[in-house]
């Protein structure tokens, strides 16, 4: 017994000495970098034009101005610049997780960030562009939003602009193409994003117009981890190089970024000069963020509870289908239940959501996800009813038509009532399933309990305990269920009424 | 009342019966015997519809289900086969009373769901019958609660509760204990004599000799010999036969 807890005590020693160790072996200083001869910079390249993109002549390299920059800086530094994909709205907390050595992804400087990280001298100034669809003639600026819907990214400040004007419906998106395509087709009536975002995907789509002048006006910085205050001295000092030299001119000329307002960064790029231009805000309260989590909550219960009665409706009637139907029926029920169990319900969130527009369908989020969650689970339900039949002895189905019944009636009041008890403990362990599952919708912008952590996350940075919270509040919701998922099958071992 | 003609049925590539013949007429009683597998379930399965078959007919009061119906999906033949039901009652060696549902629901379920009857008067019938076999106070059981010997009974009475014309028996006190066997037997013996056109599978020697009027003995498929009772036991005429009295005699 002794040596058993000496062991364990041992493991668990050892364990802590490894959490202890793990962070500063991740960390990489301006030294390493040189050692090892590259600098790893954190960028999203999924839909990033024209910051970091895939060549559309070569799509196996990337392109993009903060592509040329991050050449330009290696190249002072003695090094080779190297990519390293991340999502755009965990760059920050990868950067500081230790994933690579600086993250520039058109990343704004603001003074949420600056609590966590470093950020560099400004390399670019951006400000915000609002786009409308061509025969849009009621939106001149952000103060004729009101009561519309605005679409825009998780995290950035024209997310923050969109939250604090009254009366908007801000419709938040994880990628930059996705709000200008939904703009297209209609399902939301204007995109306010930074810029270069706009003038890339708003202004080369035809169907798509600038309106208003650009609003606000901040900063691109490069983010550095805290530790590496040696590595963010080299970067300014390389910034105002590039700067006075006209190479940083040349770069935003290539990929016509040049206008009147980068001028202007000369008196930014000063490091003696204050250039914050948001406005300070100071940490929230943890207690501010309940309402809008308990309102995703009440999102996702909504979701999840309208897409399982979908789900059980339709798995019943493929059941059916295959077992009782005519060999056309029965061939199309098996054919659904094997394509949605065989591939991935993300894809066919994508395809409802992002594809059906393509031949015309437009559904709205909340529709789409109600019936890709119900559509897919119904195929995992149709299951779970077919074993739950298979299990009634024969006898049962013969007694009922001995006594006349149709096969019908049969199948109605003999068969599926007991099939049904028998696959109700997997029914409600699917209803677990399928809550968690529903946090999938959120790529489809249907703002619930995940995607609003998502967003509350990303721009506050406050990743770990709002986690906490979202965390929580899924398990308050689906611990019930577990309770009665084993309730029910203590019931079943029992005895079969 | 029940007639079959020239029946064929194959089992996969066994074929089980080659041609099989039997007649019941109204308010007798025809009693089946023979070792297990020799066909005599199927008899009764075949006359309602339970089990297709591919050639012959089957006639019960005047309905005929034939081959050439089975297998496709023939409306009428469907429909033939939902009349016989309906005179033909049928109970089954596993009993397969409904587990979901209490003794009364068992038995009110045909009634009110096929005839159409009011709650309330296949209640009031279904009553009648429990107390018959003195299972009144047992309504609101299911039947997980009950013995063998109760279950089957009730399952005699949730046929008769259709009010057929015919009840078939199949094997009605095989799967009993044996001190279960006498009130089972007990009730089917009542039936009989009230008159009930009435087919059994049974082993029960002493009982069919007791009750039928002709016998029938059935081996791999074929009916080898068909008489009174007595003369199936005291004088029986094909070896087989001998054979297997004295079998089942040990």
């Amino acid at each position: 017994m002794k040596i058993l807890l000496r062991i364990s005590l041992l493991f668990i020693g050892l364990c802590a000495l490894l959490v202890w160790v793990a962070p500063s072996s991740a960390g990489s200083s301006f030294d390493e970098i040189k050692k090892r001869g590259y600098i790893l910079w954190g960028s999203d390249a999924e839909g990033g034009a024209p910051y970091v993109f895939p060549d559309p002549k070569d799509p196996s390299r990337l392109v993009g101005f903060e592509v040329d920059l991050a050449n330009a800086i290696a190249l002072e530094l003695g090094v080779t610049a190297r990519q390293s994909q991340n999502a755009w709205d965990s760059l920050i907390p990868a950067l500081q997780r230790g994933d690579f050595d600086i993250a520039m992804n058109g990343i704004e400087i603001t003074p949420q960030k600056q609590e966590t990280v470093l950020f560099s001298v400004p390399y670019y100034i951006y400000s915000e562009q609002l786009v409308v669809r061509k025969d849009n003639n009621d939106i001149h600026g952000v103060s004729d939003l009101r009561g519309k819907k605005v679409g825009t990214l998780s995290g950035t400040v024209a997310q923050e602009i969109l939250t604090k004007t009254e009366g908007v419906d801000v419709k938040v998106y994880a990628g930059q193409v996705e709000p200008y395509e939904d703009l297209a087709i209609g399902r939301i009536d204007a995109v306010l994003l930074d810029l270069p975002i706009a003038s890339y995907y708003g202004k080369t789509n035809p169907k798509l117009k600038y309106t208003g002048d650009p609003v606000g006006e901040g900063f691109y910085g490069i983010a550095i981890r805290k530790s590496d205050a040696d590595l963010k001295k080299a970067i300014d000092r390389i910034l105002l190089k590039l700067h006075s030299s006209g190479e940083l001119r040349k770069i935003y000329e290539k990929w016509g970024l040049w206008d009147v307002t980068q001028k202007g960064l000369a008196a930014k790029i000063n490091p003696s000069e204050g250039y914050i231009g948001v406005e300070e805000s100071k940490k929230a309260p943890l207690y501010t963020f309940f309402p809008m989590l308990l309102k995703g909550a009440l999102i996702t219960v909504a979701i999840s509870t309208t897409s399982m009665m979908l789900a059980v409706a339709l798995g019943l009637f493929l059941t059916l289908a295959r077992l009782y139907g005519s060999p056309l029926l029965r061939g199309s029920a098996t054919g659904y239940i094997e394509v949605y169990r065989g591939t991935p319900l993300l894809i066919q969130l994508y395809i409802l959501y992002y594809g059906l527009p393509n031949i015309g369908i437009s559904l709205s989020p909340l529709l789409a996800a109600f019936l890709g969650l119900g559509m897919n689970y119904a195929a995992y339900e149709s299951e779970l009813y077919r074993a739950g039949i298979s299990a009634i002895p024969k006898g049962q189905m013969e007694a009922a038509l001995s006594l006349g019944m149709t096969k019908t009636l049969a199948v109605r009041r003999i068969v599926l009532p007991q099939a049904i008890r028998i696959a109700l403990p997997g029914v409600t362990n699917d209803f677990i399933a399928l809550f968690k599952d529903s946090s999938l919708v959120s790529i489809i912008a249907m703002v619930e309990l995940t995607k609003t952590y998502n967003i509350l996350a990303a721009s506050t940075l406050r990743f770990f305990e709002l986690g906490l919270i979202a965390a929580l509040l899924y398990f308050m919701m689906s611990y019930p269920l577990s309770l009665l998922a084993r309730r029910l099958e203590a019931r079943m071992k029992q005895g079969a009424r | 009342m029940i007639s079959i003609r020239d029946l064929y049925k194959q089992y996969g590539e066994h074929q089980l019966f080659k041609g099989i013949n039997l007649d019941v007429s109204r308010g007798k009683v025809m009693v089946l015997i023979g070792p297990s597998g020799s066909g005599k379930s199927t008899v009764l399965r075949c006359i309602n519809g339970l089990e297709n078959f591919e050639r012959g007919t089957v006639t019960v009061d005047g309905i005929e289900i034939s081959a050439a119906g089975a297998g496709s999906y023939d409306r009428a033949y469907e429909e033939n086969i939902r009349k016989v039901r309906r005179k033909v009652g049928m109970v089954f060696q596993q009993f397969n009373l409904f587990p979901h549902k209490t003794v009364i629901e068992n038995i009110i379920e045909a009634p009110t769901h096929v005839l159409g009857l009011q709650r309330e008067s296949a209640v009031e019938g279904a009553l009648l019958l429990l107390k018959r076999i003195n299972l009144a106070h047992k309504i609101d059981s299911y039947p997980d609660r009950l013995s063998g010997g109760e279950q089957q009974r009730v399952a005699i009475i949730r046929a008769l509760a259709m009010k057929p014309e015919a009840m078939l028996f199949d094997e009605p006190t095989s799967s009993l204990d044996p001190e279960m066997v006498g009130e089972v037997l007990a009730v089917i013996r009542d039936l009989v004599t009230e008159g009930m056109t009435t087919v059994i599978a049974t082993h029960e020697m002493g009982f069919a000799r007791e009750v039928a009027d002709r016998v029938v003995v059935f081996d791999q498929g074929e009916m080898i010999e068909t008489g009174t009772p007595d003369e199936i036991f005291s004088r029986p005429q094909k070896e087989r036969t001998r054979t297997f009295l004295s079998r089942i005699r040990e």
